[in-house]
């Protein structure tokens, strides 16, 4: 029962077989070389260091199908998918070289009894799962998900494989029984009767349409949104997880720096990940720009960059009719400015595609073409001249210790254990000083050795960078890392979490200082303080609160328990919105946003969003965050909400130093 | 088109200022110079007629702190030259400083038939824009000041400008080359350079230093004493009915001795 026996016209079937593969190989390889070629073109990135990491995430994100269970409907689905696929792709190649050359003397995979075994139960459950994403995407279709004609046809793919294979093991169970093919013999039943040679015919036929099915997918799919089938693990092996937003390129060419208006200005992992897009949607259904009513829509940024790459590099020069370009043709300027840079759609999407590096890389482009709003350029300008964002003298920098009775070391002056970074709000911004005085009482009464920089002090650049000014980044950069080269000092601690993140992971300060700088977020430091019994707990509070996780702690990175542990400390009984940790609603404010004025109308801001949930909490009346940036943001969002009177935003530091009193 | 932009360094009032030791001058150690905000949107006029009807753009200072920065952000724009007159000029006024101007336009025979020389219409130093009127008497040249737009006219060597006046009056003038003219505002907001850019243009390009020949001009008024602003009282809200409020009032106006 050997199926490339069989003769057509009297040719015999692997006649049939090697041309079908032949063709179906053709378009592959041509497809793929193509692909590699493109993306030699591109700029230079190293995403190929530190394998043991990578193979990690790879067993992770691939493997075990993480962030695919993030929306449960489809997690477990997908999951049978994945496993089936990588089944019956091992089957199909051995499958096609026994066909290919049937000297061979092995028989056919499923010819093998645990290996039919396993093909039968993949296959049942594939065929569930396909049943399920059908009814989700018929019947509960998820907001933003894109409705392709190419999903169709490769469900309807994926079902003729399955249907196949269990036919075909229907066949062989009438003629033989088999305990390793339970399927096979509840199928059997229903070609009760049949005689075997009709059982072969059956078979043979069944077989051939499975592995025409395959020899066509083969083709198709370097050619369909389903190419992601072969780049998304890829991109796995490529994520750089430590700080998946870092804009810092690894082995990037100084021009990257200047942004990119064309696929080859971009560096290949960044043109490379738009061909993993499944354009799922998982990402457009968290962003807080989208969600607002904004244009931006992450998966669209990826998109119309595959789009823009399909007619530039993949189309021949003479079919070239009209070319759009990439920024204003494409993508519009708006989307661009529209990113609060909050990582949720990174966190979320399941090929882990690294949207915001694209859009910051595009932002780069706009700058370098000096256009910039209004109100940005004017920002940008005061940065360049005075150090921050506010526009002020430097002298007046410190001038939040004014209130104090007691004065803050200068570090640049005397030795200090702790370095404190507080931020241009956290100086400069009128609602915010007095929450950094907080901070500077809970520091004091700890009997922390701590000291500030003055004047030296400048803007850390983690906005400015975001926006898409690297070159002021640098500069920025540069003139804090010499005040920090002169303070002596062991560990940095910083107030803002956008603070937190360049130094952290962006000021490579290691090299720079020549020593290895911990840099801490004020909420580490004072959950440290405490579990080592430095902060003195008086009276506890004993409230309801929420805690809103600020996505340059949180998502960026990973700070979620330190700020609950000060929380349950202090007698805070925490109460979680549904948003929380690694889901957390950005504010709106990250990115540059809180220096850009709203041109469109929006629904509902982020942060009025974010308000708004946290009022539908049962019994909270107070919000807490751990970020200056959030206190302006959802202060003024409570007052556009109208609910002074159910919530109240307050910082960890003014909680903290109510209970040491 | 030839383009003269004349431009000058300010005191910045963001920075508090000081009162130097011989009580008539600004304690320059202490306070930051930055270029006069209507030199800045003169500067993007010029860059904006060169982009429109081609041409060289020069942009001179005189030598003062920061004033670096201010040409090389000029050539970031687009200017093709720049020129920094070297020398102590911290003393002159807008009469000295014209004629120092004029001195150099003579001396290296910049007036030719197509020159439109520009400068902000005002600074914060020469509240009532003197600086382009007294260059104008110096080199006999129609001049024209609080300019918002300008047009060129190559087959008349002439120019178009809007002049703004007071109750939002405007004029719509002809002036014919060479010509010196105030910006007040450019067509468009000054440009935003990024800080590359500014970079690479230190790198490629070169600030021109001259030096002039001490003509022993004079630097202009001098200053007598410079004194700090007086502490003025605050605004005090009256609050309360028509009758409270009016009692108050008599009260306040009779304590001092005014009724």
């Amino acid at each position: 029962m050997d199926p490339v026996e069989l003769k057509i016209l009297s040719i015999p079937g692997y006649f049939y077989l090697w041309l079908l593969t032949i063709i179906s190989l053709t378009f592959f390889v041509t497809r793929t070389y193509k692909i590699i070629n493109i993306l030699k073109k591109a700029k230079p990135e190293n995403r190929l260091d530190n394998y043991s990491k990578r193979t990690y995430n790879f067993i992770r994100y691939v493997l075990g199908q993480k962030k695919l269970f993030g929306e449960r409907s489809i997690g477990l689905p997908h999951f049978f998918f994945f496993w089936g696929f990588v089944f019956y792709a091992t089957t199909f190649w051995w499958n096609l070289i026994r066909g290919l050359v049937p000297v061979i003397p092995i028989p056919y995979a499923d010819e093998v009894g645990i290996v039919g075994l396993i093909l039968e139960i993949s296959g049942v459950l594939v065929l569930i799962s396909i049943i399920i994403a059908v009814i989700r995407r018929t019947f509960f279709p998820p907001p933003h998900l894109q409705k392709s004609r190419d999903a169709v046809i490769i469900l309807s793919l994926i079902t003729i494989l399955m249907v196949t294979l269990l036919i075909a093991q229907g066949a062989k169970g009438t003629i033989e029984q088999s305990s390793l093919s339970p399927a096979g013999t509840v199928i059997a039943t229903f070609f009760a009767g049949m005689p075997i040679s009709g059982a072969h015919n059956l078979y043979s036929a069944m077989w051939w349409i499975h592995i025409i099915a395959v020899l066509f997918f083969l083709a198709y799919i370097p050619y369909s949104k389903h190419l992601h089938l072969l780049t998304s693990p890829v991109n796995a092996f490529l994520l750089n997880d430590d700080s998946p937003a870092n804009l810092t390129i690894k082995g990037g060419t100084e021009e990257i720096t200047q942004g990119s208006s064309k696929w080859d200005e971009f560096t290949w992992k960044q043109v490379f990940q738009t061909l993993t897009c499944a354009e799922c949607g998982r990402c457009d259904r968290v962003c807080p720009a989208l969600n607002s009513g904004y244009k931006l829509s992450p998966r669209s940024i990826l998109h119309e960059m595959k789009m823009h790459l399909y007619e530039e590099a993949f189309t021949k020069e003479i079919d070239k009719i009209e070319v759009k370009s990439l920024i204003g043709g494409y993508i519009s300027h708006e989307e661009l400015w529209q990113c609060t840079t909050c990582m949720a759609c990174m966190e979320r999407c399941p090929v882990l595609n690294e949207h915001v590096t694209a859009i910051v890389q595009m932002r780069r482009y706009l700058v370098s073409q000096g256009d910039v709003e209004a109100t940005v350029q004017d920002m940008l300008q005061k940065l360049t001249r005075y150090g921050n964002s506010f526009g002020q003298s430097d002298r007046n920098r410190a001038k939040w210790t004014n209130g104090l009775d007691f004065k803050i070391k200068d570090a640049r002056k005397e030795e200090v254990e702790y370095l404190w970074f507080t931020g241009d709000y956290s100086a400069f911004d009128q609602r915010v000083q007095n929450l950094t005085r907080s901070t500077a009482k809970i520091f004091q009464a700890s009997g922390l050795d701590f000291g500030i920089l003055y004047e030296a002090e400048k803007n850390s650049g983690n906005d400015v960078r975001r926006i898409g000014e690297e070159g002021l980044f640098e500069v920025l950069k540069d003139k804090n890392i010499a005040a920090l080269g002169k303070a002596k000092f062991k560990i940095i601690v910083t107030t803002d979490p956008h603070t937190y993140n360049t130094l952290k992971n962006e000021y490579n300060l290691d090299e720079a200082l020549g020593a290895h700088i911990e840099v801490l977020h004020y909420t580490e430091l004072i959950d440290e303080l405490i579990l080592n019994r430095k902060i003195e707990i008086k009276n506890k509070l004993n409230i309801n609160a929420t805690y809103h996780d600020p996505c340059y702690l949180g998502r960026y990175n990973g700070i979620f328990d330190p700020p609950r542990r000060i929380l349950k400390a202090i007698g805070v009984n925490l109460i979680e919105m549904p948003r929380n940790k690694q889901n957390s609603y950005c504010c709106g404010a990250g990115g540059g946003k809180i220096w850009m004025e709203d041109k469109t109308k929006v629904m509902e801001r982020p942060a009025e969003n974010r308000i708004n949930e946290a009022v539908a909490l049962k019994n909270v009346k107070t919000f807490i965050v751990a970020c200056p940036k959030d206190i302006a943001m959802f202060q003024d969002a409570i007052k556009t909400v109208g609910c002074e009177e159910s919530m109240t935003v307050k910082d960890i530091s003014e909680l903290v130093l109510e209970v040491i009193g | 088109m030839n383009i003269l932009i004349f431009i000058r360094m300010v005191a910045d009032v963001v920075e508090e200022l000081k009162i130097a030791d011989d009580f008539k001058s600004l304690d320059i150690d202490w306070i930051r110079f930055r270029l006069s905000e209507t030199d800045e949107h003169a500067v993007e006029q010029a860059i904006l007629l060169k982009e429109k009807y081609g041409g060289m753009v020069t942009v001179i200072a005189l030598d003062a702190p920061e004033v670096d920065d201010a040409l090389y952000n000029a050539l970031a724009k687009g200017a093709d030259r720049a020129i920094k007159i070297c020398g102590d000029w911290m003393n002159f006024r807008s009469p000295g400083i014209a004629k120092l101007f004029s001195n150099y336009i003579k001396d290296e025979n910049l007036l030719v038939t197509q020159t439109l020389i520009m400068s902000g219409s005002q600074a914060i130093d020469d509240l009532e824009g003197e600086l382009i009127y007294y260059m104008g008497e110096n080199l006999n040249i129609p001049t024209c000041g609080i300019v918002t737009s300008v047009n060129y006219r190559s087959d008349f060597n002439l120019i178009n400008v809007y002049k703004e006046f007071a109750g939002g009056l405007r004029g719509e003038f002809e002036i014919n080359l060479p010509a010196i003219i105030g910006i007040q505002a450019a067509e468009k907001p000054p440009r935003y350079i990024p800080i590359a850019k500014i970079r690479a243009i230190m790198k490629t390009a070169k600030i021109e230093e001259i030096d002039i020949p001490d003509d022993h001009i004079s630097a202009g008024k001098e200053v007598n004493r410079l004194l700090e602003p007086e502490v003025s009282g605050r605004a005090t809200m009256l609050e309360g009915s028509p009758d409270e409020i009016t009692a108050k009032l008599i009260e306040i106006l009779s304590e001092k001795a005014i009724i």
